[in-house]
């Protein structure tokens, strides 16, 4: 067992749990966590109180209306390719093209709601950490708009993460052979008795649930056949197990015989010591980002495993252990986008973010929601980091806090063009307000430049940043102060203060 | 002049033993901490040219000596359907929905033949500067993109190194410490750039490329800036965390964040004046088209044009992992390539630059022989990977694998692709030991 941290806690812990169990927050909400003392802080993060239906799906989403949609897709089809079947094959095509484009212009639009949908929950919810877990199994069963099309299935995934976060890995791998967009995306459906499809059981072995090393190609090899007859009916949108295309004959996984279907070998794989200690890495690497001692990995594992891959007694043990807030812990990890941009929002108190900007920001930094760039989900860590996407960070804050007034240059129009989506915006807003500079950093706090320094250091970085740094801050602020310290000179503070290195890290 | 004549300020001994960082703060630019950024670039390249002329080895800049082009086709590019064999009866009979006939290739000879999708490189190949490697792989083949890809790009089989094959480049043989001695045009960085001293620097947008800044005062604001974005000149021992090897992301071994974040928060510095300076400067008169690939390649060509010192750039096609319905998203792929890399060649000789150029391509593996029941190819081993550019010496090389003798339905390797990496390295990027890059010497191939 971790050995347990104390129920009393400072507010720099305090800090550290809400960045790591969630997406950070600013002064208020730290401390309101804070206030509630370490087990209760971890208790409001693994149990939210916040309802899994607080942020209703868009219209299309809702499953009746999007199963319906779909019928009725499928009637146009049947009814086009009749209409177009008298005409000559140019013009046929011409039709055909027409048709399908339509489909796409709505798939486009849909797809940039449903990003704005779940960017919208990870800022406003009550329940950072579930959303977290939302993001970490998005990443984990990777599916991507670009290949599913179909972002009404994108959502049902997102629903299927959200309400099983805290819930059983096992349970969770079973229900994904089931999920539309999963079957979609790794060709689940054309795997077929006499023709299987390795895709689905290669990535399932060496990225849901054992990586390499742990089964062999004739494990996938068999697998494969196991996981043939499993597809989707595009008139209810459900995946069922088609018999007829299943081949019975018996199959030899992990040394086990038997005429195993998809589920059985799924059982099989879970009856392995691996993937215990495969997830429990994977989440430590995911919220503590530290090295881990492989006996520690046995620990964890072996109560993993026998608490039926429950998540939530892992994360529970995780956050109030006293390695979690080691001081090596703190500060280490490099934000992924989606933390960088939501952090940043948070801090500067923005409830609602200019229009466009979250889409853009993810674009620019390497991670849009529903669209990880492969089966494997994101490179995370220093990954994020180059010479380009650390420039777009500083830049990102730049227009954010309104210390840099080139909002007509932020957006490079061509580049955020990506394959499947609609366009991006073609540029931030102008007229962004700002932040409220008058509630953040209120006059009297102006009087004395090294108080307002120690104010912004204590909302962006919940603590020490290196002595000539914060020295820095001071010599710029002194340098600004003229008669009166107006908010445009705190937006250009604030804006210097985020183009550091040491924003990066949480 | 004798081995121990020294340049006074970069002898080979102060590049030995300095950080790249104490190089760039060293006694040249005045001990301030504090330097105005156009004068620092300036200076600090200036100051490389000029050692590098005294120095046994080669030098590091792209200026006026080679380039290499490095293409990475992302996704497993279908090798066969490439340099199609179209009068292979196993290939046609593999095949039946996928299989090209002699009406759908270019053809090369009796047996093999061009994609009817890239009528630029035949015309290429058949004016000389395109070679054809076939065959190409490596031993115990792995099947997993993230895996092989890896391998290609560490040149590693063994899949265990943490640095890349470019980034042991631009440590062992290129002196200096010129961040932009390679550049990759990729989101994130690419694991061949991964390095013990210089990962080299990755960029999207050159306009974008630099802190957007327009308050008052601004070169003072960008003093402050610059002053923060740089690595600490207190040593770090115990300061910071001992982070599992980075290399293989583009990061530099045995880095913690930190150090981490600070070394790219200076390379960006350094590099964004040298580029945005040159991407202002020229345009090209050669049209390119929307791909995310040709617009690259067009930044790559401006910046040649420019004379920017860069020696290796790095560029990404994706979408080739075609299990489904391959026949027209595979051909498509293929014309944007031919397309992009006509454009490319065209804008290179109208600079004049095109014998200073070589570019190749590499995908982490082929697809196997028989096409599978959705109308597209699973992932496979070996395969075939060009080379173009006005020295290559046109012809198609390795031996054309057998499609009866496959592994396991796959086609057998017969070339090691380390080959075509010794053959550019010693060949075309000059340097004289290829060891420490690759680990020992791999045959070398008549391409160059």
């Amino acid at each position: 067992m971790l050995a347990r941290a104390d129920d009393a806690w400072t507010v720099g812990e305090a800090a550290h749990l809400l960045k790591r169990a969630g997406f950070g927050g600013c002064p208020s909400e730290i401390e309101a966590l804070h206030a509630l003392g370490r087990k209760k802080a971890v208790a409001s993060l693994v149990s939210p109180a916040e309802p899994l239906d607080a942020f209703p799906v868009p219209a299309w989403a809702v499953e009746a209306q999007a199963v319906s949609d779909m019928q009725e897709r499928m009637e146009q089809r049947k009814k086009m390719q009749a209409e177009i079947a008298s005409l000559p094959p140019e013009q046929a095509e011409v039709k055909k093209k027409e048709f399908n484009q339509a489909i796409q212009r709505v798939e486009r639009m849909q797809g940039l709601e449903a990003q704005g949908w779940w960017f919208r929950r990870i800022l406003k919810t009550s329940a950072p950490l579930r959303e977290k877990m939302t993001l970490f199994w998005h990443d984990h069963f990777a599916t991507s708009i670009q290949k599913v099309k179909a972002p009404a299935l994108l959502i049902w995934q997102n629903e299927l993460f959200r309400s099983k976060s805290f819930g059983s890995f096992r349970e969770l791998t079973q229900s994904i052979l089931f999920d539309p967009a999963m079957v979609l995306y790794l060709d689940v459906q054309n795997s077929k008795k006499g023709q299987p499809n390795e895709n689905f059981p290669r990535e399932v072995m060496e990225l849901f649930t054992l990586g390499e090393g742990h089964y062999t190609e004739q494990d996938i090899h068999e697998a494969a056949k196991a996981f043939t007859g499993y597809q989707l009916n595009r008139s209810n949108g459900k995946v069922f197990h088609n018999r007829r295309q299943w081949d019975d004959a018996p199959k030899t996984v992990f040394g086990k015989t038997g005429p195993f279907d998809g589920p059985q070998v799924i059982d099989l794989i879970f009856q392995q010591a691996e993937p215990a200690r495969f997830m429990v890495r994977k989440v430590w690497d995911f919220f503590v980002s530290t090295p881990l001692d492989e006996h520690v990995v046995e620990d964890l594992a072996a109560r993993f495993r026998s608490s039926d891959y429950q998540m939530a007694p892992l994360l529970n043990e995780i956050f109030l252990s006293s390695d979690f807030y080691a001081p090596a812990v703190i500060r280490s990890q490099i934000k992924c986008p989606v933390q960088y941009l939501v952090e940043l929002l948070k801090e500067l108190e923005i409830a609602d973010p200019p229009n466009g900007f979250p889409l853009v920001g993810q674009q620019q930094l390497g991670q849009t929601l529903f669209m990880p760039p492969n089966v494997a989900g994101w490179d995370w860590g220093k990954a994020w980091i180059n010479t380009n996407t650390l420039l777009s960070r500083y830049n990102l804050a730049g227009y954010l806090t309104k210390g840099s007034a080139d909002a007509e240059k932020m957006v490079d129009g061509e580049r955020n063009r990506t394959p499947g989506m609609a366009p991006g915006p073609k540029s931030l807003p102008q007229k962004w307000p700002g932040p409220d500079y008058e509630k953040i950093t209120p006059r009297p706090l102006r009087e004395n430049p090294t108080a307002l320094v120690d104010a912004l250091i204590q909302r962006f970085f919940q603590g020490a940043v290196p002595m000539k740094a914060r020295e820095s801050f001071i010599d710029f602020a002194n340098a600004k102060k003229g008669i009166i310290f107006t908010n445009r000179e705190v937006a250009e503070l604030c804006h210097l203060m985020l183009s550091t290195p040491y924003y990066q890290l949480t | 002049m004798s081995p121990d004549a020294q340049h006074p300020l970069l002898s080979t001994h102060l590049i030995a033993m300095k950080t790249r960082r104490e190089f760039l703060r060293s006694t040249v630019l005045g001990a301030s901490a504090c330097w105005t950024l156009p004068m620092f670039v300036e200076r600090t390249f200036a100051q490389l040219h000029e050692g590098a002329k005294d120095m046994a080895t080669q030098p590091v800049t792209g200026k006026d000596g080679t380039i290499l082009v490095v293409l990475q086709l992302a996704g497993g590019n279908d090798g066969l359907n490439t340099l199609v064999p179209y009068a292979d009866d196993i290939y046609q009979r593999s095949r039946p929905r996928l299989a090209k006939k002699e009406k759908d290739i270019i053809k090369l000879n009796d047996h093999l033949g061009l994609n009817a999708a890239m009528p630029y490189l035949g015309s290429l190949f058949n004016e000389g500067g395109l070679g054809i490697v076939q065959g190409v792989g490596y031993p115990n083949p792995n099947r997993s993109h993230f895996v092989s890809t890896s391998i290609w790009e560490t040149a590693d089989p063994s899949n265990r190194s943490t640095t890349g094959w470019l980034g042991r480049y631009f440590d062992n043989a290129c002196p200096g410490a010129d961040p932009t001695v390679g550049i990759s045009f990729n989101k994130s960085q690419p694991e061949s750039f991964g390095a013990k001293k210089n990962p080299g620097v990755c960029l999207t947008s050159p306009e974008l490329y630099k802190w957007l800044y327009s308050g008052g005062e601004k070169a003072e604001a960008e003093e402050f800036f610059a002053n923060l974005n740089q690595p600490d000149d207190a040593p770090t021992d115990g300061a910071s965390i001992d982070m599992p090897a980075g290399g293989k992301t583009g990061s530099v071994v045995g880095e913690g964040n930190l150090e981490f974040l600070e070394r790219v928060a200076l390379d960006a510095q350094v590099s964004s004046a040298k580029i945005l300076e040159l991407a202002s400067k020229h345009r090209t008169s050669v049209r390119y088209d929307g791909t995310p690939l040709a617009r690259n390649l067009n930044l790559v060509a401006r910046m040649i044009a420019g004379g920017m010192p860069t020696r290796v750039y790095y560029v990404s096609h994706g979408g080739f992992d075609t299990h489904n319905q391959q026949a027209n998203s595979h051909d498509r792929l293929l014309g944007q390539l031919d397309s992009a890399l006509k454009s490319f060649f065209t804008d290179l000789k109208e600079q004049g630059n095109d014998k200073r150029v070589t570019l190749m391509t590499f995908s982490e593996f082929g697809r196997r022989v028989e096409e599978n029941a959705s109308a597209g190819t699973d992932h496979g081993k070996a395969s075939c990977l060009f080379v173009a550019g006005g020295n290559v010496k046109a012809g198609i090389y390795g031996k054309q694998p057998s499609l009866s003798d496959l592994s396991e339905g796959d086609i057998q390797h017969t070339v090691d692709f380390r080959s075509v990496y010794d053959t550019l390295l010693e060949n075309w990027l000059n340097v004289p030991d290829v060891k420490p890059i690759l680990g020992s010497q791999f045959p070398k191939l008549g391409f160059i």
